[in-house]
C-alpha cells in the first residue's frame, strides 16, 4: 500500500469498526445503566425542587423551597442526629472488633472460626431482624437469660426504651458484620510478612510495637476500606431499622432512610423526600470521596 | 525457646478471643433454632433446655403458611436472570474499558455509580417504573439489580482485564477471529477468579435484597422469599415456633451454597471488599 490516500482510507475503516466494534461491547451496559440508575439519580435533582405527591405525574416547581423546609424541620435533624450515633458506634466498634478477630484468628489453626463469623453477614435482613427481634422483647431471649443468671434488674425493654433502642439497633449491626470486618482484615494481614515480625522480635520489638510500627501500616489500606464501607453502610441502614423498630419507639430510631421511605409512602411527600435524599447523598459524597481516591490509588499500583 | 513460650500465651489469648466472640454468634442462632422446634408452651417454660420433643410439624406448616414453594421460585427466577446478565453485560464492558484510554470518561461515568447511593435513585425510579409499568414485574426487578450492581461489576472486570496479556488476543485477531469470538473463547475462560467474586457478592446482596423487593415488587403473587417471609412474620408474629421455622427456611439455601463454596465465599468476600 504505497499510495498515501488509499492508507489513510484503510486505517480509518479500521479505526471506525475497532469503534463500531467497542461500541456493541458497551451498548448494553450504557442503556441499562443510564436508564435505570444515572437517569433517575440525576432527575432526582430536580424533582428535590418540587412538590410532587407521587400519584399526580406533574410536578410542580417550587424552587429551593423543599430545602428551606429541610433547614427548619425537626424530625429531619432528629434522623440526622440518629444516623450519625448510629454511624459512629457502629463502625468504630465493629472495626476495633473485627481487627482484634482477625489478629486472633491468623493463626491458621483457627480456620473454623472464620467460617462461622462469615455466617451473620449471609443472613437476610428479614431472618435477622426477626431473630433480634426475639432476642430484644420485654419476655424475649435476653431478658429471659438476665434473670436466670440473677441480674433481673437488668432487664429491659431493649428495643421499646427511647434510650436505648438506637443502642440495640447498633448492637444487631455490629453482630452481624464484625465478621466480614475481620475478613477484609485479614486479607491484609496475610500480605504482611512473617520475616519482618520474627527479624523484629529478634531485635526486641514487643507485641505491641510490631503491631503500632509494622502490621498496622501494612494493613492500613485494609483499615481505610473497612471505615469507609461500614461508615456509609450505616449511614444508609433502613431495613434492620424498618424491620426492628420501624424508626420508633417516637423517633429515637428515625434514620436518614427511614424517614425518606416515610416522608414519601406515607405521606406522599415525594418531592420532600427526594430533597432530602439529596441532603444525604452530599453528606455520603464527601466520604465517598475518600473511598474512591483510595479505589484509584489502589489501581494505579496494580 | 523464649519465643515459643511467647507464642503458646498468645494463641491461648487468640483462641480465648475467638471463643467469646463464637458463643456472642451461636447464642442467637441457637435461640433461633430451639425456639423453631420446640412448641410456644415449651418455649414459655423452657426456653433454654434441650427440647422434650422436636417439632418438624412446625417446618411443614411454615412451607405452606407462608408460601414459601411460590417466594422461592421468584426469588430463583429474579436473582437467576440478574446474575446472568449482570455476569455478560458487565465483563463484556469492561473489556474495551480496559483496553483503550479513549473510553476513560465512560469508565468514569459508571465509577461514579458507585458513590451514588441508591435512596438517591429510588423516588425517581419509582415514578420512572411506573410510567413505564414495570411496578410487579419480573423484568422490572431484574433490570434495576443490574443497573445497580453494573457499577461494581464493571470496575472489578475492568481491574482484572487490564492485567491480562495482550498477546493472546493479538495472535487470534492475525489469524482473522472476530472481536466476539476472542471475548468469549479466549478472554472470558481468563476471567473465573474475578467472576466468581462477582456472582458470590451479588448472590448475597440480591438473594437477601428487601428494600427494592419491598418498593417496586409487593405484590402478592410476586413476591420473594424475603417478602414472603415479612408479610408471614407479620401475620403470626405471636407464633415464635412458626416464625422462627419460617426464618430457618428462608436462610438455609445460601447457607448451604456457602458451606458448600466456602474457599470460594471467602476469597469473594475478602475481594469484594471495595463494594460501597
Amino acid at each position: 500500500m504505497r499510495n498515501p490516500q488509499a492508507r489513510r482510507i484503510f486505517t480509518n475503516t479500521l479505526r471506525l469498526r475497532r469503534f463500531l466494534g467497542d461500541a456493541l461491547f458497551l451498548v448494553p451496559a450504557i442503556v441499562i445503566f443510564s436508564i435505570f440508575f444515572a437517569y433517575p439519580v440525576i432527575s432526582s435533582f430536580y424533582i428535590s425542587l418540587t412538590k410532587w405527591n407521587g400519584l399526580n405525574p406533574e410536578l410542580k416547581f417550587i424552587g429551593l423551597d423543599n430545602f428551606i423546609k429541610i433547614w427548619s424541620d425537626k424530625h429531619f435533624w432528629t434522623a440526622l442526629t440518629n444516623s450519625f450515633k448510629y454511624a459512629f458506634f457502629a463502625t468504630t466498634i465493629q472495626n476495633i472488633l473485627g481487627l482484634v478477630l482477625a489478629l486472633a484468628a491468623s493463626d491458621k489453626h483457627f480456620k473454623v472460626f472464620r467460617v462461622l463469623f462469615l455466617i451473620p453477614p449471609l443472613l437476610s435482613s428479614v431472618a435477622l431482624g426477626s431473630v433480634w427481634k426475639y432476642m430484644f422483647a420485654p419476655n424475649g431471649a435476653i431478658n429471659l437469660i438476665l434473670t436466670t443468671v440473677g441480674l433481673e434488674n437488668w432487664t429491659q425493654d431493649w428495643l421499646g426504651n427511647p434510650d436505648i433502642a438506637l443502642y440495640s439497633l447498633v448492637a444487631t449491626t455490629i453482630w452481624r458484620w464484625t465478621g466480614m470486618s475481620m475478613i477484609i482484615y485479614l486479607a491484609g494481614l496475610q500480605a504482611v510478612p512473617t520475616v519482618i515480625q520474627e527479624a523484629a522480635s529478634i531485635d526486641g520489638a514487643n507485641g505491641w510495637q510490631r503491631f503500632r510500627y509494622i502490621t498496622f501500616p501494612l494493613i492500613a489500606p485494609a483499615f481505610t476500606i473497612n471505615v469507609v464501607i461500614s461508615m456509609i453502610g450505616s449511614l444508609k441502614e433502613f431495613d434492620l431499622i424498618y424491620l426492628m423498630t420501624k424508626g420508633g419507639p417516637g423517633r429515637a430510631t428515625e434514620s436518614f432512610t427511614t424517614y425518606i421511605f416515610s416522608q414519601a409512602y406515607n405521606s406522599n411527600k415525594f418531592g420532600y423526600g427526594t430533597a432530602i435524599s439529596v441532603v444525604m447523598f452530599s453528606i455520603i459524597l464527601v466520604l465517598s470521596l475518600i473511598q474512591i481516591q483510595y479505589l484509584l490509588k489502589r489501581e494505579l499500583q496494580q | 525457646m523464649n519465643l515459643n513460650k511467647k507464642n503458646r500465651w498468645s494463641t491461648i489469648i487468640s483462641f480465648i478471643v475467638l471463643l467469646i466472640w463464637a458463643i456472642a454468634i451461636l447464642v442467637p442462632l441457637f435461640i433461633m433454632l430451639s425456639a423453631a422446634v420446640k412448641s410456644p408452651e415449651e418455649q414459655a417454660t423452657n426456653p433454654f433446655g434441650w427440647p422434650q420433643k422436636i417439632q418438624w410439624e412446625t417446618f411443614r406448616q411454615a412451607w405452606t403458611d407462608a408460601k414459601l414453594a411460590r417466594g422461592l421460585g421468584n426469588s430463583v427466577i429474579l436473582v437467576s436472570f440478574s446474575l446472568v446478565l449482570i455476569v455478560m453485560i458487565g465483563s463484556m464492558a469492561a473489556y474495551p474499558l480496559a483496553r483503550r484510554t479513549k473510553w476513560k470518561p465512560v469508565y468514569l461515568y459508571f465509577l461514579a455509580g458507585i458513590m451514588m447511593p441508591f435512596q438517591l435513585a429510588m423516588l425517581p425510579l419509582y415514578r420512572l417504573m411506573k410510567m413505564l409499568e414495570l411496578i410487579n414485574t419480573y423484568a422490572g426487578g431484574i433490570l434495576i439489580y443490574v443497573a445497580i450492581s453494573l457499577p461494581m461489576v464493571i470496575f472489578l472486570y475492568t481491574g482484572f482485564i487490564k492485567g491480562i496479556n495482550h498477546e493472546l488476543e493479538e495472535a487470534a485477531m492475525v489469524d482473522g477471529a472476530n472481536r466476539f469470538r476472542i471475548f468469549w473463547q479466549i478472554i472470558f475462560p481468563l476471567l473465573k477468579p474475578v467472576t466468581s467474586t462477582v456472582l458470590i457478592l451479588n448472590i448475597m446482596s440480591l438473594w437477601n435484597d428487601f428494600f427494592i423487593v419491598l418498593l417496586f415488587l409487593p405484590k402478592k403473587e410476586m413476591r420473594t422469599l424475603q417478602l414472603a417471609i415479612f408479610s408471614f412474620i407479620g401475620e403470626y408474629n405471636t407464633r415464635l415456633n412458626l416464625v422462627m421455622a419460617s426464618v430457618i427456611l428462608s436462610i438455609l439455601p445460601l447457607v448451604i451454597v456457602f458451606m458448600a463454596l466456602q474457599k470460594h465465599f471467602i476469597k469473594g468476600m475478602a475481594g469484594g471488599a471495595v463494594k460501597g
